[in-house]
């Protein structure tokens, strides 16, 4: 967990970084300090080695200086051999033994060979080396001694006589140009040793001293004087430049050795220094700082990791909230701050933003909610918008003279398209197809008021021109949204099939008859909505059997493709023209809306699309034809006249006496009301009466052609019981009438006063 | 069919008048004639007597004549008694209550009987 923080990790790195340049630099360092300390090493072991060259050749030289005096003097033919030798003895300490000795002539000298030695004790000693039973001119020193002009070291050798090593200096002594003998000096070795000893060389370090055959003369380690050395160190020592070699397979590991030849000898003087030795230093201090640098590392590390944890622990914290606000939880604390550092100021906008994040969300929900509110709303609103249009198909069950099938597809949740129908009575079919202007929800608001004020006002207008005209100046009331319906409305006469139409703006409908289709194109008003003063032109026609009239919207003309063409009109009577024809209203609708899905072809609908089919077929004529139709002049025995024809054909046709009675009285009443208020200032007019039965109940119409007159509307008389008690005459007729007929309709139109009475069913009356 | 009137008179204090066939906006002038002359002759607390057995049809005219010869008869302190009414002239008497029950009668002899009662009750009034 610690190695995820940024804390822990930059320290880390911080760490590694520094151990890795401490290292390489160390390194550096100490390769460099290596190759000081190894020159300085060898200055400082060659210095020495040669100083004790050096003053080895000083006490050799002195030697050397007194032996070859004595050679002279006895060239030049001294008398006092003797007495020299012991002076030179006395003077000189290193010197054992000192001779003169003859060259020989034939097997004798010619003269008495001195020797003079020193005793162990200091007492110097004299002999003659001619009397001794060895032949000293048959010697190796005094052979090799004659050689030597200049005078030349012997091998050293060990005096049996003197327990000691001794070695010759032999010198010739010239006389007449040839060598007449040898002037012979024994040198002890001790002081050889002892110079070594007394030399201060580094601790590990020793010296040695090497003769001309190889074999120690000196050695600090006093054991091998006379050894041989090594091959490797005999090779080393043979190079005579003095100059430092490295002995890479001495036992114990590798050695520098400082030759120095000892000038005047064939001797070499070697100071071996083991090559740890010589780093020892520099390794113990390498490895002193080492620890001293990573101990300072690991402080500054343990400074640094602290450090860095105390000024990032707000990001830990910061981090850990914000995992909280990837869960959704934001309500928290954050840790208080008044650092002006990007911590800080993350901590400050983290802060605000989580305030606005939560602000945010707050927003979101409720938007979230009130738009599933809506939606609701709306899917409701789309129910009672689909509940106010009724059924899509429609069989007159009565007298299946005509079937109606229409559908409608809202472009949204709810639409502005509507279709209505309806029967206004026994007879007449009213049916109703409209496009309010705009869409969605103040359109259906719009489409649910025209729907729903259209039933209301049918019964009061009878005709399809007179509904609109009220329909229009319903909706032109308080319409500040100047908002619009084109309607067309037609009122069907289920028994003849003949139809008014009245249009509103309406798209004209389509008639299709047999096999041709054309459009209806007659005078409209126009739209519903917009101009209270409007009128409506009605248009009639009578339906044959097959006819079928197409109402519908300018969503189906003008539903457009992918490329924005328009389905239009042409397309529309093609595809109620193309063979097969349909034989149903609602194979008419189906074809049209799958041409119409076809042509579009998935792309989005713009518009409502309403198509309403209404086919007739008139397969049973006459049953509800009239008993009796009749026209009249507005004249009491006219009247009186169309009663009597009236009872004598409810009489042929069986109508009980009871029932005819009622009949005659209902159209005493209106029709005298009619003759005397329709007509004033007595006018000429007609009054039409039409008396229909159907299955004993007796409907009669009467259509007259005076002024408006509404008896539907005389109030209902006070009765007392006693008609003598009323002040009044009138008031009487029409409360009879209420009392006869079942329902009384009026309405009233261009064509004037239109009365519409329901007897009740005989059997009904008789059960009642 | 018309209407045929043909009245009563045995007493000043008592008529009857016949109605047959058709009392409406046709006939009614002829009722109100006829009605309008009968009162003429008939003494203060008389009665007239309408007999309806023969009278087929009555429409609200007939019904205004009806009520202005009760009327004439209301302020001459008699009385107006309906006899025998038919079914159709009965339901249109009953639909505008036209008549109070008990002054309608079914036949001659409840009308009597009821006619001796009030006689008798004028009778011991007068002597009192």
């Amino acid at each position: 967990m610690a190695w995820r923080s940024v804390a822990s990790r930059l320290a880390l790195w911080l760490l590694a970084g520094s151990v890795l340049v401490l290292v390489v630099v160390g390194a550096a360092l100490f390769a460099r300090t290596r190759a000081q300390i190894l020159k300085h090493a060898h200055g400082e072991a060659t210095a020495l080695s040669r100083a004790a060259a050096d003053r080895i050749e000083a006490r050799l030289g002195r030697v050397a200086a007194a032996t070859q005096l004595l050679a002279t003097l006895a060239g030049s033919g001294t008398r006092d051999a003797e007495a020299l030798l012991r002076d030179s003895l006395k003077a000189n300490a290193d010197i054992a033994g000192l001779a003169i000795a003859p060259a020989p002539t034939g097997d004798r000298p010619l003269a008495a060979a001195p020797f003079v030695s020193r005793l162990a004790g200091g007492t110097l000693q004299e002999r003659d080396l001619a009397g001794d039973a060895t032949h000293y001119w048959e010697q190796y020193w005094f052979l090799g001694g004659l050689a030597c002009g200049q005078g030349c070291w012997q091998r050293p050798f060990l005096s049996r006589s003197r327990h000691r090593l001794l070695v010759n200096y032999s010198v010739a002594v010239q006389r007449d140009g040839r060598a007449s003998g040898v002037v012979n000096a024994d040198v002890t070795l001790e002081w050889l040793q002892n110079i070594l000893d007394t030399l201060h060389t580094p601790a590990g370090a020793y010296t040695f001293v090497l003769g001309s055959d190889g074999r120690y003369l000196a050695h600090a380690r006093a054991g091998l004087v006379g050894v041989a050395g090594s091959p490797g160190l005999l090779q080393a020592m043979a190079r005579q430049d003095g100059a430092p070699v490295r002995l890479a397979d001495a036992p114990g590991g590798p050695v520098w050795i400082y030759p120095s030849p000892i000038r005047g000898t064939f001797w070499s003087l070697g100071l071996v220094m083991p090559e740890a030795r010589i780093y020892a230093d520099v390794r113990q201090l390498f490895l002193a700082g080492l620890t001293l640098g990573l101990l300072a590392l690991l402080g500054i590390t343990l400074i640094t990791v602290v450090t860095l944890r105390r000024t990032l622990a707000p990001l830990g914290v910061l981090a850990h909230r914000a995992e909280h606000v990837a869960r959704g939880e934001l309500d928290f604390d954050l840790p208080a701050t008044d650092r002006r550092d990007e911590i800080g100021r993350l901590t400050g906008a983290f802060d605000q933003m989580r305030h606005q994040l939560a602000a945010h969300l707050r927003q979101l929900t409720e938007a979230t909610r009130e738009q599933q509110r809506l939606a609701s709303e709306l899917e409701i609103a789309h129910q009672i918008q689909t509940a106010l249009l009724p059924k899509e198909h429609y069989l007159d069950a009565h007298c299946a003279n005509f079937e109606l099938h229409a559908a409608l597809r809202p472009a949204r949740a709810v639409g502005g398209d509507l279709y209505s129908y309806f029967m206004l009575d026994e007879r007449r079919f009213c049916l109703l197809v409209g496009d309010v202007s705009d869409k969605g929800i103040p359109a259906a608001l719009f489409m649910a008021r025209t729907i729903t004020l259209a039933k209301a006002l049918a019964p009061r207008s009878q005709s399809p021109e007179e509904l609109l005209r009220l329909l229009n100046q319903e909706l032109c009331r308080n319409n500040d949204g100047c908002m619009f319906v084109t309607l067309l409305c037609g009122v069907l006469d289920t028994l003849d099939g003949t139809l008014a139409l009245a249009s509103a703006g309406h798209e004209p409908p389509a008639l299709c008859g047999g096999d041709s289709v054309r459009l209806l194109e007659f005078e409209t008003g126009p739209a519903v909505g917009l101009d209270e003063e409007a009128s409506y032109p009605v248009h009639q026609l009578t339906l044959r059997p097959g006819d079928t009239l197409l109402l519908y919207t300018d969503g189906i003309t003008e539903a457009s493709d992918r490329t924005q063409a328009m389905f239009g009109m042409q397309r529309l009577l093609d595809s109620l023209l193309a063979p097969p024809l349909p034989h149903s209203a609602a194979g008419y609708t189906g074809r049209l809306l799958a041409d119409v899905d076809r042509f579009v072809d998935g792309a989005s609908q713009a518009d409502d699309i309403t198509v309403l089919a209404l086919s007739w077929l008139h397969l049973q004529p006459g049953r509800h034809s009239p008993v009796l139709t009749m026209e009249v002049r507005n004249t009491l025995p006219d009247v009186f006249d169309a009663i009597a024809r009236c009872d004598r054909s409810l009489y042929r046709a069986g109508v009980s006496e009871t029932m005819r009675s009622d009949v005659q009285l209902v159209l005493e009443e209106m029709m005298v009301n009619i003759v005397q208020h329709a007509y004033p200032d007595e006018r000429q007019g007609t009054i039409g009466v039409q008396l229909q039965m159907d299955s004993g109940a007796i409907v009669v119409e009467l259509h007259s052609d005076g002024v408006p007159f509404d008896p539907t509307r005389a109030p209902s008389p006070a009765l007392t019981g006693d008609v003598a008690d009323r002040e009044e005459v009138g008031g009487l007729g029409i409360h009879l009438v209420r009392a006869m007929v079942s329902e009384m309709d009026y309405s009233h139109d261009a064509g004037g006063n239109h009365l519409r009475l329901h007897f009740p069913n005989e059997q009904d009356v008789t059960i009642a | 069919m018309s209407l045929i009137i043909h009245t009563e008179i045995p007493t000043s204090k008592r008529a009857t008048m016949h109605l047959r066939g058709r009392l409406d906006a046709a006939t009614f002038g002829a009722f109100d004639e006829a009605a309008q002359a009968l009162l003429q002759d008939l003494a203060d607390g008389g009665t007239l007597v309408l007999d309806l057995a023969s009278l087929e049809y009555i429409s609200s005219a007939g019904l205004r004549s009806f009520a202005k010869a009760r009327k004439g008869m209301r302020e001459r302190n008699g009385h107006t008694l309906v006899l025998n009414p038919q079914p159709q002239v009965r339901k249109v008497f009953d639909i505008v209550k036209a008549v109070p029950v008990k002054e309608v009668f079914a036949s001659v002899g409840e009308l009597d009987a009821y006619l001796d009662v009030i006689q008798r009750q004028l009778t011991q009034a007068t002597e009192e």
